[in-house]
Protein backbone atom coordinates (compact mmCIF):
# COMPACT_ATOMS: atom_id res chain seq x y z
CA UNK A 1 0.00 0.00 0.00
CA UNK A 2 0.79 3.66 -0.94
CA UNK A 3 -0.76 5.17 2.33
CA UNK A 4 1.42 6.11 4.92
CA UNK A 5 1.48 4.51 8.08
CA UNK A 6 -0.24 5.49 11.10
CA UNK A 7 -2.27 8.19 9.81
CA UNK A 8 -5.28 6.62 11.54
CA UNK A 9 -3.56 6.72 14.76
CA UNK A 10 -3.13 10.51 14.31
CA UNK A 11 -6.33 11.35 13.62
CA UNK A 12 -7.65 9.38 16.84
CA UNK A 13 -4.92 11.54 18.84
CA UNK A 14 -6.30 14.77 17.12
CA UNK A 15 -9.66 13.73 17.85
CA UNK A 16 -9.02 12.71 21.78
CA UNK A 17 -7.04 15.94 22.07
CA UNK A 18 -10.40 17.89 21.69
CA UNK A 19 -12.55 15.02 23.20
CA UNK A 20 -12.95 12.65 26.08
CA UNK A 21 -13.81 9.98 23.83
CA UNK A 22 -12.72 6.03 23.15
CA UNK A 23 -11.05 5.28 19.86
CA UNK A 24 -10.25 2.75 18.28
CA UNK A 25 -8.45 1.89 14.95
CA UNK A 26 -10.45 -1.10 13.49
CA UNK A 27 -8.20 -2.03 10.41
CA UNK A 28 -6.43 0.44 7.93
CA UNK A 29 -8.79 3.29 7.11
CA UNK A 30 -11.39 2.36 9.44
CA UNK A 31 -11.59 4.43 12.45
CA UNK A 32 -14.27 4.00 15.38
CA UNK A 33 -15.12 6.52 17.49
CA UNK A 34 -17.18 6.21 20.19
CA UNK A 35 -19.36 9.63 22.08
CA UNK A 36 -22.02 10.28 23.85
CA UNK A 37 -25.40 12.41 22.71
CA UNK A 38 -24.08 15.54 24.12
CA UNK A 39 -21.13 16.06 22.88
CA UNK A 40 -21.80 14.48 19.14
CA UNK A 41 -22.64 17.84 17.54
CA UNK A 42 -19.85 19.53 18.48
CA UNK A 43 -17.67 16.00 17.10
CA UNK A 44 -19.24 16.26 13.66
CA UNK A 45 -18.28 19.64 13.54
CA UNK A 46 -14.49 19.15 14.57
CA UNK A 47 -15.00 16.07 12.26
CA UNK A 48 -15.90 18.04 9.24
CA UNK A 49 -13.59 20.91 9.91
CA UNK A 50 -10.92 17.50 9.42
CA UNK A 51 -12.12 16.51 6.24
CA UNK A 52 -14.73 14.35 6.90
CA UNK A 53 -17.02 16.26 4.47
CA UNK A 54 -18.72 13.61 3.14
CA UNK A 55 -21.81 11.79 5.56
CA UNK A 56 -22.04 8.33 3.77
CA UNK A 57 -25.10 7.00 5.74
CA UNK A 58 -26.38 7.30 9.43
CA UNK A 59 -27.70 3.42 11.03
CA UNK A 60 -29.22 2.36 13.96
CA UNK A 61 -29.03 -0.57 15.78
CA UNK A 62 -31.89 -2.13 18.35
CA UNK A 63 -30.34 -3.02 21.31
CA UNK A 64 -33.61 -4.20 23.70
CA UNK A 65 -32.06 -5.32 26.77
CA UNK A 66 -29.67 -2.66 27.00
CA UNK A 67 -32.91 -0.29 26.46
CA UNK A 68 -30.70 1.79 24.19
CA UNK A 69 -30.59 2.51 20.68
CA UNK A 70 -27.15 2.66 18.61
CA UNK A 71 -26.73 5.33 16.14
CA UNK A 72 -23.70 4.69 13.33
CA UNK A 73 -22.38 8.38 12.00
CA UNK A 74 -20.36 7.06 8.78
CA UNK A 75 -18.01 9.51 7.43
CA UNK A 76 -15.41 9.28 4.32
CA UNK A 77 -12.53 11.76 4.22
CA UNK A 78 -11.58 12.64 0.18
CA UNK A 79 -8.51 13.82 1.74
CA UNK A 80 -7.21 11.36 4.00
CA UNK A 81 -9.48 8.41 2.63
CA UNK A 82 -10.39 7.15 5.86
CA UNK A 83 -14.04 5.94 6.94
CA UNK A 84 -14.79 7.69 10.60
CA UNK A 85 -17.58 5.88 12.19
CA UNK A 86 -19.25 7.62 15.05
CA UNK A 87 -20.96 5.68 17.50
CA UNK A 88 -23.53 7.63 20.20
CA UNK A 89 -25.93 5.39 22.70
CA UNK A 90 -29.40 6.89 23.39
CA UNK A 91 -32.23 6.17 25.97
CA UNK A 92 -34.66 3.50 24.08
CA UNK A 93 -37.68 5.17 26.20
CA UNK A 94 -37.16 8.62 24.69
CA UNK A 95 -35.35 8.32 21.64
CA UNK A 96 -34.54 12.14 21.24
CA UNK A 97 -31.20 13.26 19.49
CA UNK A 98 -29.88 16.70 17.77
CA UNK A 99 -29.83 16.63 13.70
CA UNK A 100 -27.06 16.64 11.86
CA UNK A 101 -28.77 18.64 9.59
CA UNK A 102 -27.33 21.79 10.00
CA UNK A 103 -23.67 19.80 9.76
CA UNK A 104 -24.25 18.12 6.23
CA UNK A 105 -27.48 19.17 4.88
CA UNK A 106 -29.06 17.13 2.78
CA UNK A 107 -27.49 13.96 3.23
CA UNK A 108 -28.44 14.19 6.52
CA UNK A 109 -31.35 14.86 5.59
CA UNK A 110 -32.98 11.60 4.30
CA UNK A 111 -31.49 9.30 6.49
CA UNK A 112 -32.65 10.57 9.30
CA UNK A 113 -36.21 10.80 7.31
CA UNK A 114 -35.54 7.13 7.22
CA UNK A 115 -34.65 6.30 11.02
CA UNK A 116 -37.63 8.32 12.26
CA UNK A 117 -39.82 6.12 9.96
CA UNK A 118 -38.24 2.56 10.50
CA UNK A 119 -37.43 3.55 14.33
CA UNK A 120 -39.08 6.10 15.40
CA UNK A 121 -36.58 8.18 16.55
CA UNK A 122 -36.91 11.93 16.91
CA UNK A 123 -34.21 14.30 15.61
CA UNK A 124 -34.50 17.60 17.27
CA UNK A 125 -34.11 20.66 14.01
CA UNK A 126 -34.84 18.87 11.22
CA UNK A 127 -37.37 20.13 9.67
CA UNK A 128 -39.02 17.22 7.28
CA UNK A 129 -39.60 13.82 8.78
CA UNK A 130 -42.60 13.00 6.89
CA UNK A 131 -43.02 9.35 6.11
CA UNK A 132 -40.76 7.90 3.25
CA UNK A 133 -42.75 4.68 1.89
CA UNK A 134 -45.38 4.16 5.36
CA UNK A 135 -47.95 6.41 4.50
CA UNK A 136 -50.97 5.62 6.95
CA UNK A 137 -49.28 3.84 8.80
CA UNK A 138 -50.95 3.19 12.33
CA UNK A 139 -48.79 0.47 13.78
CA UNK A 140 -45.32 0.96 15.91
CA UNK A 141 -41.75 1.72 14.21
CA UNK A 142 -41.38 -1.68 12.06
CA UNK A 143 -37.87 -1.89 12.29
CA UNK A 144 -37.39 -2.06 16.29
CA UNK A 145 -36.75 -5.58 17.81
CA UNK A 146 -39.73 -5.58 19.34
CA UNK A 147 -42.10 -5.31 17.02
CA UNK A 148 -43.38 -8.71 16.11
CA UNK A 149 -44.59 -8.43 12.22
CA UNK A 150 -46.07 -11.62 11.81
CA UNK A 151 -48.56 -11.06 14.11
CA UNK A 152 -49.41 -7.29 12.97
CA UNK A 153 -50.44 -8.80 9.49
CA UNK A 154 -52.09 -11.70 10.80
CA UNK A 155 -54.56 -9.59 12.56
CA UNK A 156 -54.75 -7.06 10.25
CA UNK A 157 -54.77 -9.33 6.70
CA UNK A 158 -55.93 -12.92 7.95
CA UNK A 159 -58.90 -14.42 8.84
CA UNK A 160 -59.00 -17.32 11.34
CA UNK A 161 -62.12 -18.56 10.70
CA UNK A 162 -61.61 -18.56 6.63
CA UNK A 163 -60.72 -21.73 5.25
CA UNK A 164 -58.33 -20.36 3.18
CA UNK A 165 -56.50 -18.61 5.39
CA UNK A 166 -56.59 -20.90 8.37
CA UNK A 167 -52.87 -22.00 7.65
CA UNK A 168 -51.59 -18.54 7.82
CA UNK A 169 -52.35 -19.04 12.11
CA UNK A 170 -50.79 -22.28 12.28
CA UNK B 1 -71.51 -10.73 -18.64
CA UNK B 2 -73.28 -9.75 -22.64
CA UNK B 3 -73.71 -6.57 -22.01
CA UNK B 4 -69.81 -6.57 -21.11
CA UNK B 5 -68.65 -8.35 -23.78
CA UNK B 6 -70.41 -5.82 -26.09
CA UNK B 7 -69.01 -2.95 -24.65
CA UNK B 8 -65.38 -4.56 -24.53
CA UNK B 9 -65.84 -4.82 -28.76
CA UNK B 10 -64.49 -1.81 -28.97
CA UNK B 11 -61.06 -3.14 -27.49
CA UNK B 12 -61.19 -5.23 -31.12
CA UNK B 13 -57.97 -5.59 -32.63
CA UNK B 14 -55.17 -4.41 -30.64
CA UNK B 15 -54.95 -3.84 -26.69
CA UNK B 16 -52.90 -0.86 -25.62
CA UNK B 17 -51.65 -1.96 -22.46
CA UNK B 18 -50.25 0.01 -19.27
CA UNK B 19 -47.75 -1.25 -17.04
CA UNK B 20 -47.67 -0.67 -13.45
CA UNK B 21 -45.16 -2.29 -11.34
CA UNK B 22 -42.73 -2.16 -8.91
CA UNK B 23 -41.07 -5.64 -8.03
CA UNK B 24 -39.59 -8.67 -9.63
CA UNK B 25 -43.09 -9.91 -10.96
CA UNK B 26 -42.46 -7.59 -14.54
CA UNK B 27 -39.26 -9.39 -14.86
CA UNK B 28 -40.58 -11.86 -17.82
CA UNK B 29 -42.79 -8.91 -19.21
CA UNK B 30 -39.02 -7.52 -20.32
CA UNK B 31 -38.17 -10.50 -23.03
CA UNK B 32 -41.84 -10.15 -24.14
CA UNK B 33 -41.44 -6.70 -26.09
CA UNK B 34 -38.22 -7.79 -27.44
CA UNK B 35 -37.81 -9.91 -30.70
CA UNK B 36 -37.94 -13.08 -29.38
CA UNK B 37 -41.23 -13.15 -28.05
CA UNK B 38 -41.91 -9.76 -29.45
CA UNK B 39 -45.52 -8.96 -28.07
CA UNK B 40 -46.58 -6.39 -30.93
CA UNK B 41 -47.44 -9.23 -33.49
CA UNK B 42 -50.38 -9.98 -31.99
CA UNK B 43 -51.78 -6.33 -31.60
CA UNK B 44 -50.20 -6.05 -27.66
CA UNK B 45 -48.70 -2.19 -27.88
CA UNK B 46 -47.18 -0.61 -24.59
CA UNK B 47 -48.64 3.02 -24.10
CA UNK B 48 -46.86 5.51 -21.79
CA UNK B 49 -50.17 6.76 -20.47
CA UNK B 50 -52.93 5.43 -18.65
CA UNK B 51 -55.17 7.76 -20.69
CA UNK B 52 -55.00 5.88 -24.08
CA UNK B 53 -54.44 2.62 -22.08
CA UNK B 54 -56.69 -0.64 -22.48
CA UNK B 55 -55.59 -2.87 -20.21
CA UNK B 56 -53.81 -1.87 -17.13
CA UNK B 57 -50.89 -5.04 -15.46
CA UNK B 58 -50.12 -4.89 -12.60
CA UNK B 59 -47.06 -6.97 -11.86
CA UNK B 60 -45.72 -8.10 -8.26
CA UNK B 61 -46.88 -6.89 -5.00
CA UNK B 62 -48.07 -3.87 -4.58
CA UNK B 63 -47.18 -1.80 -1.22
CA UNK B 64 -49.30 0.01 0.83
CA UNK B 65 -48.43 3.43 -0.84
CA UNK B 66 -48.28 2.20 -4.62
CA UNK B 67 -51.72 0.98 -4.68
CA UNK B 68 -53.14 4.26 -3.97
CA UNK B 69 -51.19 5.39 -7.40
CA UNK B 70 -52.36 2.28 -8.84
CA UNK B 71 -55.45 3.53 -8.10
CA UNK B 72 -55.62 6.32 -9.33
CA UNK B 73 -53.99 5.26 -12.83
CA UNK B 74 -56.97 2.82 -13.24
CA UNK B 75 -59.27 5.91 -12.63
CA UNK B 76 -57.73 7.61 -15.43
CA UNK B 77 -58.20 4.84 -18.07
CA UNK B 78 -61.24 5.61 -20.05
CA UNK B 79 -64.03 2.62 -20.17
CA UNK B 80 -63.59 -0.61 -21.72
CA UNK B 81 -61.00 -1.24 -19.76
CA UNK B 82 -59.23 -4.58 -17.93
CA UNK B 83 -57.02 -5.62 -15.15
CA UNK B 84 -54.42 -8.09 -15.35
CA UNK B 85 -52.13 -8.96 -12.48
CA UNK B 86 -49.06 -10.82 -12.84
CA UNK B 87 -47.61 -13.05 -10.46
CA UNK B 88 -48.21 -15.04 -7.02
CA UNK B 89 -47.91 -11.81 -4.89
CA UNK B 90 -50.75 -10.32 -6.13
CA UNK B 91 -53.18 -13.18 -5.53
CA UNK B 92 -52.09 -14.25 -2.48
CA UNK B 93 -49.17 -12.33 -1.19
CA UNK B 94 -46.60 -14.79 -2.04
CA UNK B 95 -43.26 -14.56 -0.14
CA UNK B 96 -44.35 -11.46 1.31
CA UNK B 97 -47.32 -13.04 2.82
CA UNK B 98 -46.10 -12.15 6.17
CA UNK B 99 -45.12 -8.34 5.14
CA UNK B 100 -46.20 -5.46 6.99
CA UNK B 101 -46.35 -3.13 4.15
CA UNK B 102 -48.04 -4.85 0.63
CA UNK B 103 -51.25 -5.40 -0.09
CA UNK B 104 -52.35 -9.53 0.47
CA UNK B 105 -54.99 -9.22 -2.42
CA UNK B 106 -55.11 -7.18 -5.05
CA UNK B 107 -58.75 -7.63 -6.13
CA UNK B 108 -59.15 -6.02 -2.41
CA UNK B 109 -58.22 -2.56 -3.49
CA UNK B 110 -58.80 -3.18 -7.86
CA UNK B 111 -61.42 -4.85 -9.40
CA UNK B 112 -59.08 -7.23 -11.32
CA UNK B 113 -59.75 -9.16 -14.60
CA UNK B 114 -57.20 -11.69 -14.66
CA UNK B 115 -54.89 -13.15 -12.17
CA UNK B 116 -51.84 -14.60 -13.79
CA UNK B 117 -49.62 -17.14 -11.74
CA UNK B 118 -46.22 -17.74 -11.51
CA UNK B 119 -42.71 -16.35 -9.93
CA UNK B 120 -42.87 -14.78 -11.94
CA UNK B 121 -45.08 -15.40 -15.00
CA UNK B 122 -43.62 -16.79 -18.04
CA UNK B 123 -44.59 -14.78 -21.29
CA UNK B 124 -46.37 -17.78 -22.63
CA UNK B 125 -48.94 -16.96 -19.75
CA UNK B 126 -48.79 -13.20 -20.53
CA UNK B 127 -49.94 -14.38 -24.02
CA UNK B 128 -52.45 -16.80 -23.26
CA UNK B 129 -54.27 -14.20 -20.51
CA UNK B 130 -54.25 -11.61 -23.81
CA UNK B 131 -55.47 -14.33 -25.77
CA UNK B 132 -58.25 -14.60 -23.65
CA UNK B 133 -59.22 -11.23 -23.49
CA UNK B 134 -58.91 -11.10 -27.62
CA UNK B 135 -61.73 -13.98 -27.96
CA UNK B 136 -63.98 -12.56 -25.12
CA UNK B 137 -64.07 -9.06 -27.38
CA UNK B 138 -64.20 -11.30 -30.76
CA UNK B 139 -61.51 -10.24 -31.80
CA UNK B 140 -60.14 -13.95 -32.68
CA UNK B 141 -62.51 -16.63 -32.59
CA UNK B 142 -61.36 -19.40 -29.62
CA UNK B 143 -59.30 -22.26 -31.50
CA UNK B 144 -60.95 -24.63 -33.71
CA UNK B 145 -64.40 -21.58 -33.72
CA UNK B 146 -65.49 -19.10 -36.80
CA UNK B 147 -65.29 -15.69 -35.78
CA UNK B 148 -67.66 -14.38 -34.13
CA UNK B 149 -71.24 -12.95 -35.74
CA UNK B 150 -70.50 -9.25 -35.12
CA UNK B 151 -67.33 -9.75 -36.53
CA UNK B 152 -68.65 -10.61 -40.03
CA UNK B 153 -70.32 -7.09 -40.40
Amino acid sequence: MTETPGKEDKLIEKISSKFKIEGKVQRERRIWVATDKESLIALCNFAKGLGFEHLSAISVTDWPEEGTFELTYHLWSYLEKILLTIKTKIDRANPVIDSVVPIWNESAQIHERELHELFGVEFKGNEDLAPLFLEDWGGPPPFRKDFNWRDYVREREYDKANEREKAYWE
Amino acid sequence: MVKQATKMKRLINAIWIFNWFNSCGFTELIPLVGSRWDMERFGMIITGSPRQADVLFIAGYQTFKSIKRAQIIYEQMPDPKAVIALGACTMSGGMYWDSYNTVKRLSDYIPVNMYIPGCPPRPEAVFEACMKIFHHVGAVPPHGKKFAKSQSK
